[in-house]
């Protein structure tokens, strides 16, 4: 048998979604804006569904609401809502219980942009 | 039309006998050409579906398989498309072939999905098939993110885990009449529901196993077709098409909309409608991902009822996934695609050496693969040659 460790340093540069990532990594959620029809989208979408290649960026309160969710061995995500967006978004849930709906936007660990969502209530208190 | 003039594969399975994916190519590559008739000389491009170097650890791989093969100064390329990867490089080779770019051509798909790497790192590669920046990064799983569209598609058909037990049933059963499995033997309800649940609904085996192997196929050109091989099925049809890569994105996250897309083209290619179809493998990489495949390839209407009913059984009206699919078969992901050609051409020729062969071969069959959560979709319809 042949044994090879391979071990890969990434540095990925995250050209048009820099002010995205670089939100997430801060906790705040920037949400693309279309110029053409206002469609607002979180995750960002570089060419909005009308066609429009032009937009800008804009933060959102952070705040979303559970749509869906599955939890297992894999963890626990969900299908969400963020407030102010149009589009839904696949979300990390932690420490969610089973009446927690909403949810707001979480300091991902490390310098990687996750989008993980801590309950409303726990956060405020 | 294009004639599948040889057609074989590997026995899918966790390899650790000590042979490599090159000796897989091999082996499927040589018995498809044995079965095509025609010698290697006259193979005039070879393509290669291979979906990741993470697993293979071999960039350009389409040169190296050319050079294993023996197929000397014949140009290769390598086609990737996520799961869809073998589906797509045979869509490659019908292209090039009705192109007149090639009169024979060879379709290789293989991948070492499973002894090469821990089944952790695989399914960590597999995480960044989607959208690597955003449900990659954030940890979101291929079982994860199947088991949030099946949900919006089990609510609308009113289905449950039972539904979902039943296919994991049934494929298994059909499996065990098909000697290149992966898994070999049947489970039972109570195993299945007390296997541990990955990302809810969906339990382990409700989820298709990392596999290793290879598959190939032979094409040529109707008019280099050797009179001993006139009766080789032909691709009548094929169909592509794309959704978004982020379920969020989509306006109907439960259904599998690149599909009925796909479905359409491949039809109207074929000059059928989609009753004609009188067997199909489709995508089951998840037990429920069959079931959405079927509706939106527009296979069923009432699907629940159907597959209580036995429609999609070995003696039902439309047999699904003789070979166990995914689920059993298993699914080296360049070669999965591949391999769903392979089974429907044997099946269609009469044969395929699982004893589910039906005695009268039907005269279409349907081939589906996706990569993503039907992100990619890639249809292939086989038809009899005097049905083509």
């Amino acid at each position: 048998m042949i044994k090879k460790d391979l071990t890969l340093e990434y540095t990925l540069s995250p050209g048009w979604m820099q002010p995205w990532v670089d939100g997430l990594l801060k906790g705040v959620a920037i949400a693309r804006n279309c110029q053409s029809c206002g469609h607002k989208s979180f995750a960002p979408q570089r060419v909005c569904s009308c066609g429009c290649v032009e937009g800008s960026w804009a933060s959102l309160s952070g705040l979303a609401t559970i749509v869906r969710q599955t939890k297992g061995a894999d963890g626990h995500f969900a299908v969400a809502r963020f407030e102010g967006a149009d589009n839904e978004v696949v979300v990390r849930l932690e420490g969610f219980g089973p009446s927690d709906a909403k949810g707001i936007l979480k300091v991902p660990p490390g310098a990687v942009p996750q989008i993980i969502l801590s309950p409303l209530e726990s956060n405020a208190e | 039309m294009v004639a599948i003039l040889g057609a074989a594969m590997t026995k899918f399975d966790r390899r650790k006998d000590g042979s490599s994916f090159r000796d897989w190519a091999f082996e499927a590559f040589e018995l498809a050409l044995d079965r095509s008739q025609i010698d290697r000389s006259d193979i005039d491009f070879l393509i290669v579906a291979s979906e990741s170097d993470f697993f293979t650890l071999q960039l350009n791989p389409s040169s190296i398989l050319s050079s294993d093969l023996g197929l000397g100064n014949t140009p290769s390329v390598r086609v990737e498309g996520g799961g869809a990867s073998g589906q797509l490089a045979v869509h490659a080779g019908v292209n090039a072939v009705l192109s007149r770019q090639a009169r024979h051509i060879a379709v290789v798909g293989v991948d070492p999905s499973a002894s090469q790497l821990s089944g952790d790192t695989i399914r960590s590669l597999y995480g960044y098939s989607f959208d690597a920046w955003t449900d990659g990064m954030t940890g979101a799983t291929s079982t994860v993110l199947y088991a949030l569209s099946a949900q919006v598609f089990m609510e609308r058909h009113r289905i449950d885990e039972s539904h979902l037990n039943q296919i994991t049933i049934q494929n298994r059963s059909n499996a065990m009449a098909n000697s290149f499995a992966h898994l070999g033997r049947k489970h039972s309800v109570s195993e299945i529901v007390g296997s541990p649940v990955i990302a809810s609904p969906y339990r382990r085996l409700h989820c298709s196993p990392l596999s290793d192997g290879a598959a190939a196929i032979i094409l040529s050109a109707e008019d280099a077709v050797p009179n001993r091989r006139r009766s080789a099925p032909r691709i009548v049809g094929v169909g592509a098409a794309n959704d978004n890569p982020r379920l969020g994105n989509r306006e109907d996250q439960g259904h599998f909309g690149a599909k009925t897309k796909a479905m359409k083209k491949a039809c109207s290619m074929a000059d059928i409608a989609p009753k004609d179809i009188g067997l199909a493998e489709v995508y089951d990489a998840f037990a429920g991902a069959q079931s959405q495949a079927l509706f939106a390839l527009g296979l069923s209407h009432e699907i629940r009822r159907e597959t209580a009913d036995g429609r999609f059984s070995p003696s039902g009206e439309l047999p699904v996934n003789l070979s166990g699919g995914l689920l059993v078969q298993g699914a080296p992901v360049g070669a999965t695609g591949v391999a769903q050609v392979v089974n429907c051409a044997l099946f269609l020729e009469g044969r395929n050496a699982s004893k589910l062969q039906p005695s009268t071969p039907p005269s279409h069959a349907l081939a589906d693969t996706h990569g993503g959560v039907c992100t990619n979709s890639a249809i292939t319809i086989l038809a009899q040659p005097d049905a083509a």
